[in-house]
């Protein structure tokens, strides 16, 4: 399968991108191309953060996917829209 | 021999109409063209306007209106006024020049449909003025920025922006057809002469020529004047068609008519009217914020008036007054962002007295939109300009056609509203948006944004050169670049030194 288009809304950022997703790219892979984005050009970085995704929901408390699941086991498709935030190290 | 005064004769000569006899009314007048919600044409010989001119009043004024703005360009053509011109106020007239020169030719044939399928005689009459109205004003506003045109090519956009997809005009292009080319004569009157030119480019253009007077740009200043004299007038064609409606048991379809149109006008209003106010204006030259010209112009009267008439207050007015806050801000950074895909040279404009004023203006704004222009200007700050340009491209609102944007920073606001039709999955920037597509996706489901393009291969390969050319960015003229070349960031240097 060939890379299709996601809505990236990135924590802090002003616009919602839309960014590249392959398949079998991993959701951290998925984070780092979003992060690549916006961090340093519209949003500040957040050293020692690490970056999860979630499916953007109404009431922003959707379960973020395992870092290390694919793209497609996560299930997202064309223009899905997720989220990509901050969290400590550690956290759930 | 002396003439008649006008109120001897004015109402039987406006009221000329006759009964067709050889053809029905229907045919003459079809529902979709004229009146779709078959209000008796005893009713609409009820129209009365409130202003009244006659035939010969009209070009006595308009000629003297036309001798003024054009002698005065003649007068001042030869002054040095543009040689030292700020861009921030050039990209001002080349924002407003690409965006309405022949935006006023649609309003002509818009006048035009209402002078032939008008359901009431009165509003075929004045209509015929605001029609010549219109015509006026898109020769003013491409006979005036064409002498600029060997100066800068960029002003050619008031000939050509219209002709081409730039994403900015698809915007305005979409609106304007949806309220102003794609309408019958009554449902547009309420849409055009009353939600979009009384309740917000009449008193816009008041505003923009108090602006132009401060800038000395007094050709412009005059020019806006004289429009906005003709504004006036026939902006009042609306009110009495909301009244008639409301007074056959037809309130709900107005009531939605205004706010589908005003939504929509704001959504760009809001771009080519708050973004110069906030930004493109020198600092000393501002005489308000653009909140400040909201509150007291618009949000006060025009809630006023639609009540006056008898309609409620749009149901969004509360999301409408955050959006003040907070559109115009979110697309300054797009399009300061995205500067190649303009063809005016935007300044940043957020050097450090500057956003004083913005956060005095917009309490919280260093805490929201600060935080987006803190990354710009530290990669200014250390060489890094390439940053300042993204490598992707934001989602556009499938109704205004605008980036999706919301407030940046802690707030994190931003968000797509995304909705299922038929098989095809829609983003939208605002509740109204996605309000406005529900109330007849019929209407606007087949239509493209600039970003569908890309991925339905109409632009192929969508690569940043191919994008830029199928906007017509180095075809009409180059794109844009910050227009103070980042002198905005020189006072942050200042501050780091001491």
């Amino acid at each position: 399968m060939t890379a299709f288009p996601i809505l990236s809304r990135f924590q802090n950022d002003c616009h919602v991108k839309v960014v590249e997703a392959e398949p079998a790219q991993s959701i951290d892979a998925l984070a780092a191309a979003c992060a690549y984005h916006s961090i340093g050009v519209h949003v500040k970085d957040q050293p020692g953060k690490i970056l999860r995704v979630r499916p953007t929901s109404d009431s922003d408390d959707a379960e973020p996917w395992p870092r290390d699941m694919t793209v497609a086991e996560a299930g997202i498709k064309y223009f899905d829209s997720i989220d990509i935030y901050f969290t400590d190290p550690g956290a759930s | 021999m002396a003439l008649l005064d006008r109120s001897d004769w004015y109402d039987i000569a406006r009221d000329t109409n006759w009964t067709p006899g050889y053809v029905s009314r229907e045919e003459i007048f079809p529902p979709q063209l004229s009146d779709p919600y078959a209000i008796p044409v005893e009713e609409w010989e009820t129209f009365d306007e409130p202003y009244k001119v006659s035939y010969r009043e009209y070009v006595k004024i308009q000629r003297e209106k036309d001798s003024s703005a054009y002698s005065v360009k003649a007068a001042l053509s030869r002054s040095k006024f543009h040689d030292d011109l700020d861009e921030g106020w050039a990209s001002v007239l080349k924002l407003h020049y690409g965006a309405v020169a022949l935006t006023e030719y649609q309003a002509c044939q818009f006048q035009a449909r209402m002078v032939r399928f008008g359901p009431s005689p009165s509003m075929r009459n004045m209509a015929t003025y605001g029609m010549l109205d219109e015509l006026r004003h898109a020769q003013l506003q491409l006979f005036f920025p064409h002498e600029l045109v060997t100066r800068d090519r960029q002003y050619d956009w008031a000939h050509e922006a219209a002709h081409t997809k730039n994403w900015a005009i698809l915007g305005g292009r979409h609106a304007i057809d949806d309220i102003m080319m794609c309408r019958d004569a009554v449902t547009g009157t309420i849409m055009v002469s009353f939600a979009f030119e009384t309740g917000l480019t009449n008193l816009q253009m008041v505003g923009l020529s108090t602006d132009a007077a401060n800038m000395g740009d007094f050709t412009f200043a005059n020019m806006i004047t004289s429009i906005q004299s003709d504004e006036a007038r026939h902006a009042q064609l609306g009110s009495p068609a909301i009244e008639i409606m409301i007074k056959n048991g037809k309130k709900k379809e107005a009531q939605q008519a205004v706010d589908v149109a005003f939504w929509r006008m704001w959504r760009l209003f809001a771009v080519t009217v708050g973004i110069p106010m906030d930004y493109y204006i020198p600092l000393d030259q501002r005489h308000m914020s653009f909140k400040e010209f909201m509150h007291e112009w618009i949000i006060r009267q025009y809630d006023r008036q639609v009540r006056d008439l008898g309609l409620e207050t749009p149901w969004y007015w509360d999301l409408l007054k955050d959006d003040i806050e907070n559109h115009h801000h979110c697309q300054q950074g797009g399009i300061w962002s995205w500067r190649p895909t303009v063809w005016w040279n935007p300044p940043g404009a957020v050097g450090p007295r500057e956003r004083d004023w913005l956060e005095e203006k917009y309490p919280g704004w260093n805490d929201s939109f600060g935080t987006y222009w803190d990354v710009i200007t530290d990669n200014l700050l250390h060489g890094r300009e390439e940053k300042t340009h993204p490598e992707c491209i934001p989602i556009i609102c499938n109704m205004c056609q605008i980036p999706i944007s919301n407030r940046p920073g802690e707030a994190w606001k931003a968000r797509a509203l995304q909705l299922e039709h038929e098989g095809r999955r829609y983003n939208f920037c605002t509740e109204p948006c996605r309000w406005i597509f529900t109330t007849d996706p019929e209407r606007y489901k087949h239509h493209l944004t600039i970003v569908d393009r890309m991925y339905s291969g109409e632009i192929d390969p969508p690569t940043l050169d191919n994008v830029l050319t199928y906007m017509g960015i180095g075809v009409v003229s180059e794109g844009g670049h910050d227009g103070h070349d980042y002198s905005w960031v020189d006072g942050f240097r200042t501050q780091a030194a001491e």
